[in-house]
Parts: structure tokens; sequence; C-alpha cells
């Protein structure tokens, strides 16, 4: 084999194509492709194994071309291990995904370690770290929009897969929080960043592994299908047809809701440290509540059940041009839910700062309303808490049970957050305004991709609404 | 020496407990006014357990109460003898230690910690002679024997106080801490609030105050006198000569006082703990010192001493905290409130080993939980008030677990698997319950039960004598829970139990392992590695459901790839540790055991591949 890692990219572009479908983080799944274009191709490592990394354009008929980075294998001889992650043939070669490799993805560690460029890629740790490129790797199995290889339990590597132009947002907060000495995110070790054109690009961000942690959604979830357990075996005793108070289930989560709250203020406090606060000028709330109107606007005109609260909730977005007390701008993290949230044994972490998906960089790193961030993990407790399947319980009993479940966790996490900073329900109009403004969003969302659960924003509207 | 006799009649410490025709201190008393007391050479001496100086810590603990084990004489008391002749029972169960709580003369207004003789037997327990035949015949069995000693105090009863109190000029005027005012040492919090209103207490005999920690019949010894120290370590002596193979030493954080301080973990205190160390470790070998420290683990590590020698100190301590996280975690349905309190475990001297329990004589201690766990914990278990003593729950581990084997079994697979070594509580086995209506923490003592018949086989006595009635409800009640009964069915708890003991015993990893909490996702699920490389490869993967649904969970086990998971209950192989992380499931409050089979070292992951 002696093409280059260009050449070989460009022979196996129609393999690409109809593999890049099959793909979690390929985001045109909804559209053909008519062609997958190389950017640039660069050889990382070896004759066999070959290592190549590469940036591919997706023609997918429109006038923006996504662009995604891929790390190929190539390999005269693919073992058994390694068939599932087979690309295509490219004369007696196999080409094959290289995230399954562990002889590979070393290579990665390896660079990272050394701190070396490589045709315009740059491999760095942060400062005062030193990496053991002893660790084996393998893909996290989650379900994900990149691709999260942990080595050895020690490290993460987020390979981010869709690029866009600009530092990546989760990179730049990881690296501004570690510099004040942010505890609950996990410690940023290193990264892979280049340059696409002018714009500078980020690759891959290393982690430190959290390996004892466990989702947010998890827990609260658990403690959920506790509660509603309970409820089931009374609803079966005679004469109790009432709910379970959860602050008496046994698996309560208020204490760990209040922590998180702790948790989300110091990280809201740190990034306002780190990266500064400004003060929201009017123009920008009659902006805020202009846009959170036209979604109302769009999503109205879409789903029939939301007619009935339209003047309410036009009405509830029209306070936030009137919000009197000064409304802080800073960073955020954007997308925040209990499923970005790990709890260690030690404490909680946020994950993820890429902020809100599928809007433009530049509005995903414009300083916001920490609010945002608080009414983000609100909306999330209500989701918990009606995710829980109703199996054979009494419908009312179960959402009376999963309000009060919610109303409880809701609390203790603005309780716990302002023991940090500012009492979130201090600023009543504009919380409720951004809870409102992500119930809408997902009522377009449910609507759209699963009708079933659009009781659920649906019931949460009215309540915020009445 | 008429005169001294005259002295000794005047000795009025005998009236709680008469020790009449029973060796004892202040029989005599010499002409310099020094009590005569008892040696250990008057006796004979049992023959010593095999050796192994490391044997607490790979060793299972059973905590037995002598009065509510068996009674050997009918008269409604277990004793010394009757426990002598339980102890096929206790060696075909498995146990390694027996841990006594104190059986020495007392006037019992603390459950015989309020020792009026440290050198005379309770009489309704036996003598002195009857304990050396206990430890003999447990020496056989390959059991040891290991007994509270109380240190910081002793009963207002003890000679030496009443010696103190009558005489402030004569050899043991300063055995006590006495002081004009009742205003010194401010600062030292006073433990039992619901009892006791100062530290101080007035004696109208002696015409002054004197200092004690916990109830005021119980005065603090005064460790600033050389003599006191001196005393103790013959204390330990004696018994040690006698055969016994430790101490519990109860309250040790209080022996000495500084004003400014909160009198407690002093530096002095530590001090001489390595004096008593130093005795066990010259004279008597293989025997060990556990400290009861109530105390954060991080502090407790205190009592191991020095780690550059292995420990100098306490070679074992109780980790009091864990157990109520181990009740909240199951509660909760989440590993962490376990997770969390093992991550702050600091790392113990090499020489050096924890206790662990689930419950014993005393309430579940809420000491060592946050408040808002302690609330918790007392809404999700103690639905009634007379259910609470202090600071703490009064419920045996069946009841506070609603009786359901499940979770008797998740309870008991983690105290046998945690790092430490477990102690068991008399009855657990077999899942006794309790008799909440008892005063004080007597509802967690009543009779051993033994049978379905009379008095649960504890006593032949008439059932009004015994000295607590035998639990008779229709769930716990010794007709239905009983060793008899449990002995001969294969399926019951107390053969589960036994079984259980067995497979530890099997495997070095539980007592002298590494621990390693294994990642999952999965908040419920707690999953652990101990790992024992000294002596050949001992790897154990427990994994542990703390929710009451089944639940999946993935471990990386990617380190022992190509390993073979056994379950260690069973014998059965499980399919061998791919590439891919390991999935299990496991049954509501389901719990596994594994032994890795690791592959011969010839075969190795390349040649797989290839
Ligand atoms: N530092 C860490 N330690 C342990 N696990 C982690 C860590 N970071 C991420 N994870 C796990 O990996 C998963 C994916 O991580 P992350 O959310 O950063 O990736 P992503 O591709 O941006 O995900 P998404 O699809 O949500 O955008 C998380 O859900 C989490 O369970």
């Amino acid at each position: 084999m002696t093409n280059t890692a260009a050449d070989l990219i460009a022979d196996i572009s129609d393999s690409l194509a109809a593999v890049l479908p099959e793909q979690r983080w390929f985001a045109g799944k909804d559209r053909p492709i008519r062609a997958v274009l190389p950017v640039r191709a660069t050889d990382l490592a070896g004759s066999d194994p070959r290592l190549i990394h590469a940036v591919v354009e997706v023609d997918q008929g429109e006038s923006y071309r996504d662009r995604y980075q891929l790390m190929l294998g190539v390999r005269s001889d693919l073992p058994e291990f390694l068939g599932h992650a087979w690309v295509a043939a490219c004369g007696d070669h196999a080409v094959y995904q290289a995230v399954h490799d562990p002889e590979l993805t070393a290579v990665l560690l390896d660079l990272m370690a050394r701190g070396v460029e490589v045709d315009g890629l740059g491999f760095a740790t942060e400062p005062g770290v030193t990496l053991d490129t002893e660790q084996r790797s393998r893909p996290v199995g989650a379900e994900q929009s990149n691709t999260s290889l942990v080595y050895g339990q020690t490290y993460i590597l987020k390979l981010f897969r869709k690029l866009a132009a600009g530092r990546s947002p989760d990179l730049e907060l990881h690296r501004a929080l570690t510099a004040v000495g942010c505890k609950h995110i996990a410690a940023l070790l290193g990264s892979i960043e280049g340059a696409l054109g002018a714009d500078p690009v980020t690759y891959g961000m290393m982690s430190e592994f959290l390996r004892s942690a466990a989702e947010g959604w998890a827990m609260a979830t658990a403690s959920v299908r506790d509660l509603l357990a309970d409820n089931q075996v009374i609803e079966g005793a005679p004469g109790h047809a009432q709910p379970n108070d959860p602050a008496d289930a046994g698996g309560d989560f208020a204490s760990e809701a209040r922590r998180l709250g702790h948790a989300v203020a110091t990280v809201h406090t740190d990034l306002a440290t780190a990266l500064g606060v400004s003060v929201a000028s009017r123009g920008y709330l009659d902006a805020l509540a202009a846009g959170m109107q036209r979604r109302l606007h769009r999503v109205v005109s879409q789903v029939a059940e939301l007619a009935p609260h339209a003047d309410v909730l036009r009405a509830a977005f029209d306070e936030v041009r009137d919000v009197d007390a000064p409304v802080p701008l800073q960073r955020i993290h954007g997308d925040l839910h209990l499923g970005q949230v790990l709890r260690t044994v030690s404490r909680w972490v946020l994950i993820d700062f890429e902020g809100e998906p599928m809007i433009p960089l530049a509005d995903r790193i414009a300083p916001a309303s920490a609010l945002r961030d608080v009414a983000g993990m609100l909306r999330s407790f209500d989701y918990a808490a009606h995710h829980v399947p109703l199996g054979d319980a009494d419908p009312e009993i179960h959402a009376a049970a999963a309000l009060a479940w919610t109303t409880r966790n809701q609390e203790a996490f603005c309780d716990g957050y302002a023991q940090v900073a500012a009492d979130p329900r201090k600023d009543a109009a504009l919380l409720r305004a951004f809870e409102l403004d992500k119930a809408i969003y997902e009522v377009s969302y449910e609507h759209a991709n699963r009708p079933a659960w659009l009781p659920i924003p649906l019931a949460a509207v009215a309540r915020l609404t009445s | 020496m008429p005169s001294d006799d005259l002295r000794a009649q005047t000795l009025d410490h005998q009236s709680p407990s008469d020790l009449e025709g029973i060796p004892h201190t202040g029989e005599a008393v010499r002409s310099d006014g020094h009590l005569v007391e008892p040696q250990a050479k008057d006796f004979e001496h049992a023959k010593a357990a095999p050796r192994d100086p490391y044997w607490y810590k790979h060793a299972v603990f059973y905590e037995v109460l002598v009065r509510a084990f068996h009674d050997s004489d009918c008269n409604g008391t277990g004793d010394l003898t009757g426990l002598t002749q339980k102890l096929d029972y206790l060696q075909w169960l498995g146990v390694d230690c027996l841990w006594l709580p104190p059986f020495y003369a007392s006037p019992l207004r603390d459950g015989g910690y309020d020792i009026s003789d440290y050198r005379a037997v309770l009489p309704e327990f036996g003598t002195v002679e009857d304990f050396v035949v206990l430890l003999d015949e447990a020496h056989k069995r390959g059991i040891r024997v290991i007994t509270d000693l109380v240190m910081n105090h002793t009963s207002d009863q003890h000679p030496w106080f009443q010696e103190s109190r009558r005489d402030p000029d004569g050899p043991y005027g300063d055995y006590y801490v006495w002081s004009d005012k009742d205003t010194g040492y401010a600062d030292a919090r006073i433990i039992f609030v619901d009892t006791e209103g100062s530290n101080w207490t007035y004696d109208p005999v002696r015409g002054q105050f004197y200092w004690h920690r916990f109830f005021s019949h119980q005065p603090d010894l005064n460790y600033e006198n050389p003599a006191v120290g001196d005393a103790m370590i013959d204390v330990l002596r004696f018994w040690l000569d006698l055969g016994i193979d430790g101490f519990r030493l109860d309250a040790v954080p209080y022996l000495f006082e500084q004003e400014g301080t909160n009198c407690e973990n002093l530096p002095r205190t530590h001090e001489f703990l390595k004096r008593c160390r130093k005795v066990v470790d010259d004279e008597y070998p293989d025997r060990v010192l556990l400290a009861e420290a109530n105390q954060w683990p991080a502090d407790v590590v205190e009592y191991f001493g020095d780690a550059a020698v292995g420990g100098d100190e306490a070679h074992m301590a109780f980790h009091f905290p864990l157990m109520p996280r181990i009740f909240m975690a199951v509660r909760r349905e989440s590993r962490f409130p376990i997770s969390e309190i093992l991550a702050q475990t600091p790392t113990i001297p090499s020489g050096c080993q924890w206790g662990i329990f689930l419950r014993n004589h005393d309430e579940l201690t809420l000491e060592m939980v946050t408040d808002e766990e302690r609330d918790y914990m007392y809404s999700e278990y103690v639905k009634d008030p007379r259910m609470r003593a202090n600071i703490g729950i009064r419920r045996r581990l069946a009841p506070l677990l609603d009786n359901d084997r499940n979770q008797l079994e998740l309870f008991t697979a983690l105290l046998l698997s945690l790092p430490g070594s477990p102690v068991l509580y008399y009855g657990d086995e077999i899942g006794m319950g309790d008799n909440i209506w008892l005063g004080d923490r007597d509802s967690v003592r009543t009779p051993m039960q033994w049978t379905p018949d009379r008095n649960a086989g504890f006593s032949r006595c008439d059932p009004g004598r015994i000295y607590l009635p035998v639990i008779m409800d229709p769930v716990y009640g010794y007709q239905a829970v009983n060793v008899e009964a449990q002995s001969t069915s294969s399926q019951s708890l107390l053969n589960w139990t036994r079984r259980m003991i067995q497979v530890r015993r099997e495997h070095p990893a539980f007592g002298l392992g590494d621990f390693t909490e294994l990642g999952c996702s999965n908040p419920s699920v707690l999953a652990y590695l101990r790992k024992y490389t000294d002596d050949g490869n001992d790897l154990v993967i427990c994994v542990n459901n703390m929710s009451r649904f089944p639940q999946p969970v993935e471990l990386d086990l990617s380190e022992y790839q190509d390993g073979v998971p056994v379950e260690l209950t069973g014998g059965v192989r499980f399919p061998p540790i791919g590439e891919l992380p390991y999935l299990l499931t496991l049954p509501g409050h389901g719990f596994y055991w594994f032994n890795i089979e690791l592959p011969t070292p010839d075969v190795t992951r390349d040649q797989y591949r290839c």
C-alpha cells in the first residue's frame, strides 16, 4: 500500500457514503448522501496497521455541507474482533473504524502525551499534566453524538464527529473552569486542535474518566421507580387511594437534588469568575422575549393542543421585556439536564459543555442568563418523574405522585442552588419564561418524534400558566 | 493483721454483686493501704490457640452476651459454662472469634460496663475458673475469645473508688479525677445527654467533685497518675496470662483530660495505648487490641498508630459509619452512601484491620451520619419512638428489614465481603426478632433461641425466672425461629449464613485483599474487587443490587480479559471476560460473588487473537 492518505479516502468515498448513515453520530440521516468529499487526510501511524485521520465533507444537496472527523485504520488482515468496524476494501487491505482498535487508539494517547503536531493536527496536554501511555482504550457503549474512548478506566477522549468552525465550547469552558479550580467538572487533561481554512477547530478533548460515576438521570428515575412501586402496593389496600408522599419514600432523591443544585450554582459562579458577567440591556430582553414568541408562534401552528394556552403564554413571554431587576449574563452550560450530570462518590459533576444542540456556534457561546440552565434542570426533573412506565397503576395516582416528586426535587434543587448563588425562584417571571420556552420546544419535539410523550410538556405548560 | 481485716470489712463494695467466697480485689488490705488483688498464678491457664499473627485480619467475629446464650445451672441467666456447652454450635457455624461484652464483677447499672472488680467474674456468670475452661475449650476448637475492657472508668462500687473517696491521702487517693470545683474541662461534651447534666458529680464522702464522661456512677480513672496506668496494665496481664486472645478497649478516646481541649483523642491517650500495645507485642504474641472509638474513620485511624511500623496502637478498630450507610444505600436504592464512606476511609497500617458490623448489643448508632441522614433513618426504620435510644435505633437486623429474606441475605453478603472483619451479633444468623417493650437496650438482648421447647431451650428453669422473656410473637418467636429447626433445613437462613462463612474462609481476598470499587453506570449496583496477591492470586468480584427491582450492570473487567468468573456459592462458571464490558443481570436485592480464574500465563492475549 503506497497510496497517500488523501488518495485512499478518495478511493473509498463511495463506501463511506454507504457507511455514514449507519453511524450514530451522523446528523444527516434524513437526507440522501450525494457524495463524500475529502477535506484533509493525515497519516498518524504505521503501515500495517496504519492510522489515518481524515475530515470529510458530506454533500447532501444543500448549500452548506457538514464536515465530519474520521479515524480510519488500514490492515492487511483484519482480526475477527474488528470485523464489525469494517468500512471498505482497498486493494488487498481492509479499511475500518480505528476507534475500535486499541492498538491504533494508543497512537492518539501517545501523540498527546508527547505533545506533537502532525500536519497541522496539534496534540497537547494541559499545563502540568502527564499522561500514562500504557492505558488501552475501548469506545464507550453510550448512545452518543460524538465518539468517546475510555483509556484503562483513567482517561476519556471525546472525538468530535460533526465539526463546527471555531473552538469547541466544551473545551473552552473546561479550560476556563480548570483555571479557576472548579471542583464540579471532570479535569481537562489534553486536546487535539487544528484549523480548517481560517477557522480553528477542535478535534478532541481528553478528560479524567470518572470511573465511579452514574448519570443523574439513572439516579432520578431509580428514585421515581421506588416511589411509584410503593404507590402500587398502597393502591391494592382498600381505602388507601392516596399517593405516597415522596418525602417518606425510601428512595427519596431530595438530598441529591439539593447537592446537585449546589454544584450547578458553583459551576455558574466559577464560569462568571473565569469569563465575566455583564448586565442584560433592554434590547437584549426584548430580543429574548421576541425569540420565545417566535418559537411559540411556530409551535402553536403545528400542535393544536397548545392553542388554548397561547394567550397566557404570550403574556408570560411579554413579561420578560418588563423584568425590572438587572439580569446578569454570563457563559452557561446551555444544555443542562439530568443526563449531563454525573454523580461520583464525592460530588456531582457537570459534563458536555457544548451548549444547545442544533444551533450555530456563535449563539451557543453568547452570554446568557444562568436561569436558562436552571430551567433546563427543572424540566428534566419533570421528565424523570414521568419517564417510568405506568404499568398497571391508576393513572391519577401515578400523576399525583409524579407531580409531588417533581415539585419536591425542583424545590430541593433550588434550595441547594440558593446556598451558593441568588435563589432562582426570586426571578420568578424570567425563570418561568425559560421553563415555558423549554416546554414549548419539548412540545414541538414530542409532537414530531414521540407523540405518546406529548402530554408531559403539555401538562407542564398548563401547570406553569395556571 | 487484725487491723487489715477490720479495714476490709469496712469496704462496702460487695452489695450489688456478692463476691463472698470468690477471690476478689480487697478481700484483704496490706498495711500500706494497698488492696490485695487476685493474681493470674492463682488460677489454671488455658492452652493457647494455634499460632497465626494475623488471624484477626481474616476472622469472622461473633458477639455473644454470656447472659443471653445458654443457662447451664437453671437459674434463668446464661453463664460461662452454658456458653462453653454451645461451642460446638459456634464451631459448626464457622465462627473464628467470640467477643464477649464485660463479664466482670459489676453492679450492672450499665450492662456490666460499670466494672467493680477487674479480676473477678460476675458471680451469676460463674468464676475465673469457668472462664479458663471456656478459653481452653474454645481454643481446642480453633475459636478465640476476646472481651471488653473498660479502661476509662470503673463503677463507683470498685474498691479503688471506695478507697479514693474515703482516704484522699491513701494509695488510691489520686486514682480518680477529683476537684473542688465543677467547672474544669468545660469544652468536653456530655455524651449521655439524656441522663447526665454535667461531667462532674459531687461526692459527699470526700467533699469534692469527681469527673465522669459517662454515667455519674462511673468515675473516670486519673491517668495522670502513673500508678493508674500500671494498675491497668496489670489487669491486661492478668487476663492475658490466663490465655485470653485480646481485648476490645471500650471508650478509648477519653483516657486523659486536658484543659482547653474537648478531652478526646489527646496525644497522651495515644501514648498510653502504645504502652499497652508494647506489652502485648513483647509478652503476648497473637493477641489483639480492638479500639472502640466512635469517630469518623479519618480520626479512628489515629488509633492504629504509626503506619511505618504497621501500626503500634490498636490492631483493630470498629468502622462505625459504614453500618448506617449500608441501611441507607439499600433504602435509597443507591450505592453512593456506601461508596462515599469507603472513599473517605483512609488506608490503614499493614498490620491493622477494621471491624465491621450490621448490628450489635447497642443501638444502631447514628452519631456518624449527618443530621439529615439521621432524620431519614428515623423516618425509614423507626416508625415507633420506643425503638429509639439516645441517638440510634434499638432493633435487630431481621425486624429492621421486615424479615425480608432477600435483604437479609444481601446485608449479610455485604457484611462478609466489604473490607474489614465481620462481627455477627448472636441470634442474627437465625433471624431473631426483638422486643421493643423491654426497657433500655434490652430489646435486642433476649435469650438465644435454640429449640421450640420451653424457654427456647435456653434454660430449664421456671419461665418466670428468665432474666428477660424469650421472644414469643408469631413471626420471630422461638417456636418459629430457632437453631434446631434451622439447622435441619437446608434452605434456612442459618445454613445459608454458615455456607457464606465457609465460602469466605476459602478466599483470603475477603479478609486480606485490597478493596477497589468497580465503576459502573448503574447507580443501584455496588460492585467491587477484592484482590489478594501476596500468596498466590485470589481475585474476588462482588456485585450487589441495592434496588428491589432487577438491574443490569456492565462492568469493565478488561484487565482480566479471558478470565472466567466462577460463582462462589454454586461453582457455576460464567462466560469468559472479553474485550467488551461484562454484562450481568441481578434480581432485586440480588448479589453475586465471583472468583476470577485467570487463564494460564502461557496463553497470552496475542496468541489468542492470531
Ligand atoms: N469524565 C467522564 N467520566 C465518566 N464518564 C463520562 C465522562 N464524560 C462523559 N462520560 C459518559 O459518556 C457519555 C457521553 O459523554 P458526552 O455527553 O460528553 O458526549 P457527547 O457525544 O457530547 O454526548 P451527547 O450525545 O449527549 O451530545 C456521558 O453520557 C457519560 O455517561
